[in-house]
């Protein structure tokens, strides 16, 4: 098969410009890898969190939903739920917990312009002067719509994140109804806007998604301290794990303890027993998906 | 949206269906009738509605309009000279098309299937590959059953 | 004339080329996205790419189906603008991941990492979908090419037109329920399916008649219907106006007001005008494809439309011209010498007439024998039987797919065991599956007929069909291979020391002087069975209960551990073990705080005591038996 000069001259032109495109791959990225050094102040990330707090959308709709039971996925437990409830009458919107979150999940910083834009990686934010974050919904629309199964609802009532698993399809934070996806547009590392306060959660690579996991690190911790210690001493009622006394970290820095966290199918947590008598509301959006993070107002 | 609207929504369809595929009638003017049932459709849906805030609009309404427009297109097949059961076959295989793939959208927010109408018709459409000559009689039969799919399923 | 087209094509191309390098390194945060929608103009893109990817099988496919006439040449350049126009929709879901090295983990094949798609996703469904429209329009479109040589072919087109005509809807009925399966407010819409179908149609015909200006002459046909096809438009704007109250008034204009000049005959018969028109329609649907994908467009949180955007526009257009008139000048070059491929056309408007003649023959040939004659046994036509049987296996392979995904097969378990698979859910996976299939079998019932047949011709290139399709397979299954077995595992470079820790974490700190005041009055090494729980619980998940690693686990989520085998922990040393599980290493997390120094010593002790069980077979029965003891322990853990 013949190749006339046009043709020679056309696929040399091609070649010519893949080369191109990838020469310009790598010099970004030795470009990149000085910066990588550098590793952000605290202050920086207080900053951030005053900024974002003054952007914040003020108002937020709630309706009325009742108390969270059990879910009723496949693998289910029938023990525990973790989940939350913010008590509107006791919390100011300081935002402490918004910068607690940060440092205990190593939310990163965003570039400037997306700042401008209020794409903020926070997983916790003000929303109507209250923290708002993933409701953890038991029949979570984003579950549903991951190709890959990364987003998955463990049996504990968490709706988990598998980084490595994620393509970035971005479909979860599109079907997400209140936007608590945060995807992460930009390489934080090679940026030099994240820092690694806790060890014990890994940096997010640059492509995925991510939200809210109800510390699922710390409930991790207590659950294999919980069974490392059931040798010495297992009394029946505690021989199954419950995750009490486990905190997040939103909950631990609020100063008016309107961050209440715990286990909705245990009747000694504290979740239980201080939302007994109040009145429980969801966002709209979520209140027919089985939220498991709701607010709290008044008393029954 | 009460019984009655419905049932004359089922009533219009056959109005419409009576008037397409004549002899002589052209392209342009079947092509017109279609098109503007489907505006029609659309209006009566939104006026029959009752809820004239349609950002709160009854999620099962959303494909109304395209449910009366596959009504209308399998009413109209009687009226065929050439190929009818083809076309037959193919109308409420659009039908069935347009109730699954709506009731898979509105499924994942949170609204049952309606499965005893998608078996029906689909019932009916395999049902229909094996009609021979399709008589007057048939033809009423398949009327009867395509209405009371709409009215009762 | 095709060369100058090719040409400009190319010249929007390059710059084109620029932009996908750089949205592909710099990543979703180079084109306009939105706080809201996160997806932007490569999603626009793939709509409307897939939409015009519609007019080469519909009106060869369908037409052939129903029975309409349509000229071999207006057909062959439909479909392959189908295969052009997918090749884009292709790049674009693509080039629009996050993480596109991971893409294949949408493919809902099982691999060796135990992990297997979410089927449920309607992403998943469009992979599906788009993966079996491609190759069965390929396939269709070499039957067309090849049927004049072979003229055993031509028996086979019909068949894979009905087999085609169900999945072209099929595919952008999907590709709707991308966005009607949401909870987007401006997406819901029950309506979508047919909406999508009816806007896919519309701009596939607009395409068509584009094409055909550029070839020089015209069907009147498609003209006509590209007409009606702007007035349904209408209908489902105005429903969408109604529902939801946002109304796109450009593309409004553009396909549903402008495309009513055909009316005058002046536009209509110039071919200026024609391809103006046709040029409207598009940019219409392309703005409406916008305006759906976007819906903050408009609103101030919205980011501009920057010169990404603007180049993947271009890349699409400009690569579409390049291939297509490419391909096109190629086949007229070689092959219509010999006047055989493309058929010849003398402007008049045969696909009517030759309707007109059929219909009025078909009438009077029933009038004549009686109706008895012209009655078919319903599934025995030629057509019919040719498809029965592949179809037939492909529904049970369907079926067979449905029942496993969903945990119904009494011998095989699920992939799933924390999600409910519904009904709903994988309905929209049975049709491509079964097509797939049942083309399968038809390809290797063509090529058993043409080996059957007397001329040697069509039996060497049965032969040679057979030979690249042998190719092919061994290619694919090496691909797979790979994907199965989870490809290379490199090392990321991200490591827990890259991060120096200035800030101490206060709870860290309160543990490490814990331990250390506690680490002194602890035996150097801990009660065994307590260790043994600690290993268990801390480690087992990816070490495995007895210091292999636990290999279906381990590859979901990490590049592969270290076994931990007696020459390798000598090699480490005690202490740099201990450092290892303090501060981590490479994918090994840091436990420091997390376990006490006591623990530690122990674990890796531990270790050295499986390693020694490991490497002695004598002592592999108590191991055994322990491993099962303590599995019962670490059972109800959650990963």
């Amino acid at each position: 098969m013949g190749m006339d000069r046009r043709e020679f001259i056309k696929s040399c032109s091609l070649v010519a410009v893949m080369g191109l495109l990838y020469g310009c791959r790598k010099s970004a990225v030795l470009g990149d890898i000085a910066s990588q050094l550098s590793v952000p102040e605290l202050k920086r990330f207080e900053d951030e969190v005053r900024l974002a707090m003054s952007q914040a959308k003020k108002t937020l709709d709630l309706v009325k939903v009742p108390t969270p039971c059990a879910l009723k996925i496949p693998g289910a437990s029938t023990l525990n739920r973790f989940g939350m409830a913010i008590d509107l009458d006791a919390c100011d919107g300081c935002g402490k917990c918004i910068l607690a979150c940060n440092l205990e999940n190593n939310v990163p910083l965003v570039p400037d312009e997306d700042a401008a834009r209020g794409r903020f990686m926070h997983w916790v934010e003000l929303r109507g002067n209250a923290p708002f974050m993933c409701a953890h919904c038991g029949n979570a629309p984003c579950e549903r719509v991951c190709p890959t199964g990364a987003a998955n609802h463990t049996p504990d009532g968490l709706s988990a994140m598998m980084y490595k698993r994620c393509t970035g399809s971005r479909f979860c934070g599109a079907n997400c109804p209140v936007q608590a996806r945060k995807f992460n547009f930009n390489d934080a590392q090679k940026l030099g806007l994240a820092r690694q306060f806790n060890r014990e959660v890994p940096l997010r690579d640059k492509g995925v998604m991510e939200k809210c996991s109800l510390c699922l690190h710390r409930l991790q911790n207590d659950r294999l301290a919980f069974k490392t210690k059931l040798s010495v001493a297992a009394t029946p009622e505690d021989a199954e794990w419950r995750g009490r006394g486990v905190k997040t970290a939103c909950a631990e820095a609020c100063p008016h303890k309107a961050i209440v966290f715990g286990n909705w199918l245990d009747e000694k947590s504290p979740l239980v027993q201080q939302t007994k008598d109040r009145i429980l509301y969801a966002p709209r959006e979520l209140a027919a998906l089985d939220p498991s993070v709701v607010f709290m107002r008044g008393s029954r | 949206m009460t019984p009655l609207v419905n049932a004359l929504a089922c009533l219009v369809a056959l109005g419409v269906a009576s008037l397409l595929w004549k002899p002589k009638s052209s392209f342009y003017r079947n092509a017109a009738l279609l098109a503007g049932f489907l505006l029609f459709a659309c209006l009566y849906t939104y006026l029959g509605s009752e809820t004239f805030d349609l950002k709160y609009l009854e999620p099962q309404l959303e494909h109304y309009p395209l449910r009366m427009l596959m009504l209308c297109l399998c009413l109209s097949t009687t009226s065929l000279t050439l190929y009818r059961r083809r076309y037959l076959v193919l109308a409420q295989g659009l039908w069935c098309w347009v109730e699954l793939f709506g009731g898979i959208a509105l499924y994942y927010r949170g609204i049952d299937v309606a499965w005893v109408r998608i078996a029906a018709l689909a019932g009916i459409t395999l049902g229909s590959t094996f009609l021979s000559r399709i008589s007057k009689e048939m033809e009423f039969c398949l009327m009867v059953f395509w209405i009371a799919i709409w009215v009762f399923f | 004339m095709f060369r100058y087209l090719m040409l400009a094509g190319l010249a929007l191309f390059l710059p084109g080329l620029y932009a996908l390098g750089y949205s592909v390194y710099q990543g979703p945060s180079a084109w306009m996205v939105d706080s809201q929608t996160f997806w932007g103009t490569p999603i626009s893109l793939f709509v409307f790419w897939i939409g015009l990817a519609h007019a080469g099988t519909l009106l060869s496919a369908i037409f052939l189906a129903l029975g309409i006439k349509l000229d071999r040449r207006t057909a062959l350049i439909a479909e392959l603008s189908t295969l052009v126009c997918l090749v884009f929709a292709a790049i674009f879901p693509l080039m629009h991941l996050g993480v596109v090295k991971n893409f294949y983990m949408v493919v809902p094949l099982l691999d060796a990492r135990g992990g297997m798609a979410n089927v449920c996703s309607p992403l998943v469904w469009d992979f599906c979908c788009i993966a079996v429209y491609a190759l069965l329009s390929l396939f269709f479109f070499a039957i067309h090419l090849k049927s004049r040589e072979i003229p055993l072919l031509e028996k086979y087109r019909k068949p894979m037109a009905w087999l085609l005509f169900p999945l072209v809807l099929w595919v952008h009925t999907i590709v709707s329920l991308d966005f009607a399966t949401t909870f987007v407010p401006q997406w819901r819409g029950a309506f979508f399916p047919l909406y999508f179908i009816a806007g896919a149609i519309l701009s596939g015909l607009a395409l068509v008649n584009l094409l055909l200006c550029t070839e020089g002459y015209r069907v009147r046909l498609l003209e006509r219907l590209m007409l009606v096809g702007s007035w349904f438009m209408i209908g489902f704007w105005l429903w969408e106006f109604l529902t939801k109250g946002t109304f796109c008034t450009s593309a409004f204009i553009f396909a549903g007001v402008l495309p009513q000049l055909r009316i005058v005959s002046f536009v209509r018969e110039h071919r200026t005008g024609r391809i103006f028109l046709s040029l409207s329609v598009l940019l219409g649907l392309f703005l409406e494809r916008y305006f759906l994908v976007s819906p903050t467009q408009g609103s101030s949180s919205a980011a501009p439309f920057g010169w990404v955007d603007m180049g993947l526009v271009a890349l699409s257009v400009g690569g579409f011209m390049l291939l297509f008139f490419g391909a096109r000048r190629k086949l007229s070059l070689s092959m219509e010498s010999e006047g055989t491929y493309f058929g010849e056309v003398d402007g008049s408007d045969m696909a009517m007439v030759e309707e007109a003649a059929r219909e009025a023959e078909a009438l009077s040939r029933e009038k004549k024998r009686g109706i008895d004659l012209s009655y078919i046994q319903p599934w025995s036509s030629d057509e019919y039987k040719v498809l029965h049987l592949p179809l037939l296996v492909g529904f049970a392979a369907a079926l067979v797919f449905s029942l496993w995904v969903s945990a119904q097969l009494p011998f095989a378990a699920s992939p799933y065991e924390n999600i409910e698979v519904a009904f709903a859910n994988i309905v929209p996976l049975f049709y491509p599956i079964a097509a797939l299939i049942a083309a399968g079998e038809l390809l290797l019932a063509i090529l058993h007929h043409l080996r059957q047949s007397p001329d040697s011709a069509h039996v060497t290139f049965a032969r040679r069909i057979s030979t690249i399709f042998a190719a092919i397979l061994v290619v694919f299954a090496a691909v797979a291979g790979t994907f199965y077995a989870g490809g290379a595992s490199r090392a990321s470079a991200e490591s827990v020391e890259a991060s120096p820790l200035n800030v101490e974490n206060p709870i860290e700190k309160y543990i490490r002087e814990m331990s250390n005041e506690s680490a002194e009055s602890l035996p150097a090494t801990m009660d065994s069975a307590e260790i043994k729980l600690l290993w268990n619980a801390r480690c087992a998940k990816c070490h495995g209960v007895d210091g292999r690693f636990n290999e279906k686990f381990v590859r979901e989520y990490y590049p592969v551990p270290q076994k931990l085998d007696a020459a390798r922990i000598d090699s480490l040393g005690l202490d740099s073990l201990e450092k290892v599980v303090l501060d981590g290493r490479v994918n090994m997390s840091a436990f420091r705080g997390r376990l006490t120094e006591a623990e530690i010593r122990g674990l890796v002790a531990y270790m050295r005591h499986m390693a020694g069980d490991l490497s002695s077979s004598s002592a592999g029965d108590s191991a055994a038996v322990d491993s099962s003891a303590v599995d019962s322990a670490a059972a109800g853990e959650a990963p």
